[in-house]
């Protein structure tokens, strides 16, 4: 049984296509049911985020993936050459590996963004609860949690607004802890003033005023965003009351000089404002930024802030890839140890097989022994059976990489024409006078068979 | 026997630094169990010393200190369950095990003189030693401010900024502080002004002393004058925040000079 993984994401697909294979959109149960019914599984698992669409299937082949591939154009309606392209697939630890680094964020769009993890464990619950996974898929995803927990808590990749009005927002909540009950203030009734009108009201403020040179496009803009419109001329009271300020006017001179602020600050009892200039040219003359309580940053203040906080993941980066190294090597022996056992138990079938066929076959000859003799028979033959398969046994266990447990597997399964999934023994021709010499044969002392 | 306590708030200290700069949750639960675990010994050598001596150990600056780090321990460790704020341990645990160094190098219980036997002694030291306790934390939470403050204006977002609470909350923790330790000085300061008016006639050459002209006595007031404005600054003149923190910070100074060197070497009246 082998692991694939078969999607597409934004490294591979443009966004018109990543629209086209949403599974999300019909939803996951269905989509699960319907690959059922197409004879994938019994363990697959679909993750569909906006960004990527990815079936995580076991199955004995690539027959497998091959179905999968083109369950997305049929699925879908979509031509199989439109979505063949873009598709990638990934078999056993490959498979693993780009499930851990999606879960930790490595693969997204921004890297590190954490929802992704939350969206893997929802993906996993989907599957899980209408009994789609298994022993395999059950693991692998367990694992892929893991890491991508890891990776959240011993490194900081996920940590710092990587864009403006998230650096804005965690800002403001750095000054004024959470910015529930806070209120807002907008300068300017642009589509920028709208845009950050729109993140803060997210951010449950409790009240957004919103003063412009002409009172009737505040308004406008108040009614969009459920806030207050205040004329022109009464901003200075507004500026006493509001905690952030955002100013986005078009005006040419400076609309907030440091010498109003400061009349603004008096009647405010030195309460914090932090006030964001994303006009250019600016709204807010930088010497404001020099007086107590006033917090003031413009739009390329964030945009630094930005920039390093990029960075900063980048140097995350190796270390966040170093912990999914270490969560797929984990992964990796336990799914090994896990694949050679179905060849250990074919062998270990296949001379017990022998064994028993070699006793039927020689049962004449040893009519005449009393029962305690032909117990001896049996327990040496069978220790004899013990001590050849030890070694190999052994052998097998200790293998930690992939192709190779594939190639040893492959040459027992010819070797000794074993058929790893069929568990029913075949009873071989075996040539008498061999059947002979294994009867004389006698166990070593010492010998550590059928411990 | 002292040396365990010591001991596990050296601990405690390496942990909270080492949770500080990495912010390794496994590290933070070490740092908070190993100061518990501190302050658990800690408790139980005060204890024994209270069952040793019959009365609580209060008495000899050794001992005051000892029990002023207790009673910082328990208010931090109180502070940070019910804030959920791991950040400010380092600072509180550092300065722990820097005054806890003086009991442990000097253990031994002091007799308690006749001066001492009443039970207004009591009250006076644990209100004073409360409110020590609580300017230090007002100490740590006004200085983390001040950092984060610089940070955020000199638009500089890095270490303190990704490690420490908002400035709001840290203004809100502060304030409390300041308002407790002022509300515990006050108490201390007045019961101590009433019983040295009660031992006046007393032999002792210590109670001849008690006037507002021995340093640590002068230093307490001034230190309560300082206090008591930091508190209508701020509630009646509008101090902004930045400034409240510096003043929580500065004060603090006054606080541990007069425990430590004029608690040794200067005073005449508070010499047990």
């Amino acid at each position: 049984m082998r692991l694939f993984a078969i999607g597409l994401s934004h490294r591979t697909a443009p966004v018109d296509l990543r629209e086209c294979v949403d599974f999300a959109r019909g939803g996951v149960d269905v989509a699960l049911s319907a690959l059922a019914s197409r004879g994938v599984g019994p363990e697959v698992v679909v993750l569909s985020t906006c960004n990527r669409a990815e079936i995580y299937a076991v199955g004995d082949s690539d027959a497998t993936a091959e179905r999968v591939g083109r369950f997305f154009s049929e699925y879908h309606n979509v031509p199989h050459a439109r979505v063949a392209e873009h598709l990638y697939l990934r078999r056993g630890t490959e498979a693993a590996r780009h499930l851990f680094r999606v879960a930790a964020g490595l693969d997204s769009l921004v890297v590190g963004e954490p929802q992704i993890l939350g969206q893997v464990k929802a993906a996993y619950s989907t599957a899980s609860d209408l009994h789609y996974t298994g022993a395999l898929t059950n693991r692998l995803f367990h694992s892929a949690f893991a890491a991508g927990k890891r990776v959240r808590t011993e490194t900081g990749l996920g940590e710092g607004a990587v864009s403006v009005s998230y650096a804005a927002i965690s800002l403001a909540k750095k000054i004024f802890g959470h910015l529930k009950g806070r209120s807002v203030l907008i300068l300017g009734a642009g589509e920028m003033a709208k845009l950050t009108g729109v993140h803060l009201q997210a951010q449950q403020v409790k009240a957004i005023a919103i003063a412009s040179r002409t009172f009737s496009t505040a308004q406008n803009l108040a009614s969009t965003l459920g806030g207050r419109a205040v004329p022109w001329e009464a901003l200075d009271d507004a500026l006493a009351e509001a905690d952030i300020v955002i100013t986005a006017t078009g005006a040419a001179e400076v609309v907030l000089s440091r010498t109003r602020l400061e009349d603004a600050m008096r009647p405010r009892r030195n309460r914090p404002i932090f006030i964001i200039d994303i006009a250019l040219p600016r709204d807010v003359e930088p010497a404001a930024g020099n007086l107590d309580q006033v917090f003031l940053y413009n739009i390329d203040d964030l945009q630094s802030i930005v920039q390093e906080n990029l960075a900063r993941r980048g140097g995350e980066l190796r270390r966040a890839e170093a912990i999914v190294e270490e969560e797929v090597a984990r992964f990796t022996s336990w799914m090994q140890s896990r694949e050679v056992v179905p060849t250990v138990v074919a062998l270990r079938q296949r001379f017990e097989a022998i064994r028993q066929g070699e006793l039927a076959r020689l049962e004449p000859k040893m009519a005449g022994l009393q029962p305690e003799a032909r117990a001896r028979i049996d327990e040496i033959t069978r220790l004899i059976v013990e001590k050849l398969l030890l070694t190999p046994t052994e052998q097998l266990k200790a293998l930690n990489d992939e192709t190779t447990v594939v190639a040893y597997a492959d040459a027992l399964n010819k070797l000794f024409s074993l058929t790893a999934r069929d568990s029913a023994p075949v009873i071989p021709d075996a040539p008498g006078d061999e059947g002979k010499d294994r009867t004389d044969a006698t166990p070593s002392p010492g010998s550590r068979a059928g411990t | 026997m002292h040396l365990l306590p010591l001991v596990l708030y050296a601990a405690a200290a390496a942990a909270y630094v080492a949770h500080f700069a990495w912010r390794d949750a496994r590290t933070g639960r070490l740092a908070t169990g190993t100061l518990g675990a501190g302050v658990l010994a800690h408790t139980f050598v005060i204890g024994m010393q209270t069952m040793e001596a019959g009365h609580a150990p209060l008495v000899g600056t050794s001992a005051a200190i000892s029990a002023f780090v207790w009673m910082l321990g328990l208010s931090y460790l109180y502070v940070e369950l019910t804030s959920d704020e791991r950040s400010m341990g380092m600072f509180v645990a550092l300065l722990m095990v820097l005054l806890d160094v003086i009991p442990a190098l000097d253990p031994a219980i002091t007799p308690r003189p006749p001066l001492l036997q009443s039970p207004l002694f009591t009250i006076h030291i644990v209100s004073v030693l409360f409110a020590y306790a609580s300017f230090a934390l007002a100490f740590v939470l006004g200085l983390t401010y001040v950092l984060l403050f610089k940070e955020i204006k000199a638009k500089q977002l890095g270490f303190f900024y990704m490690r420490l609470p908002s400035l709001q909350a840290l203004d809100v923790m502060n304030a409390r502080a300041v308002t407790v330790g002022w509300l515990c000085l006050t108490l201390g300061v007045a019961v101590g002004g009433i019983w040295a008016t009660q031992v006046q006639a007393s032999p002792d050459p210590r109670a001849q002393a008690m006037s507002v002209t021995d340093p640590k006595i002068l230093v307490a007031l001034v230190s309560w004058a300082v206090y008591s404005f930091a508190v209508v600054a701020r509630r009646a003149a509008g101090w902004s925040a930045r400034r409240a923190a510096y003043l929580s910070a500065i004060a603090f100074v006054l606080v541990l000079l007069n425990f430590v060197p004029i608690g040794y070497f200067l005073t005449k009246s508070h010499n047990f």
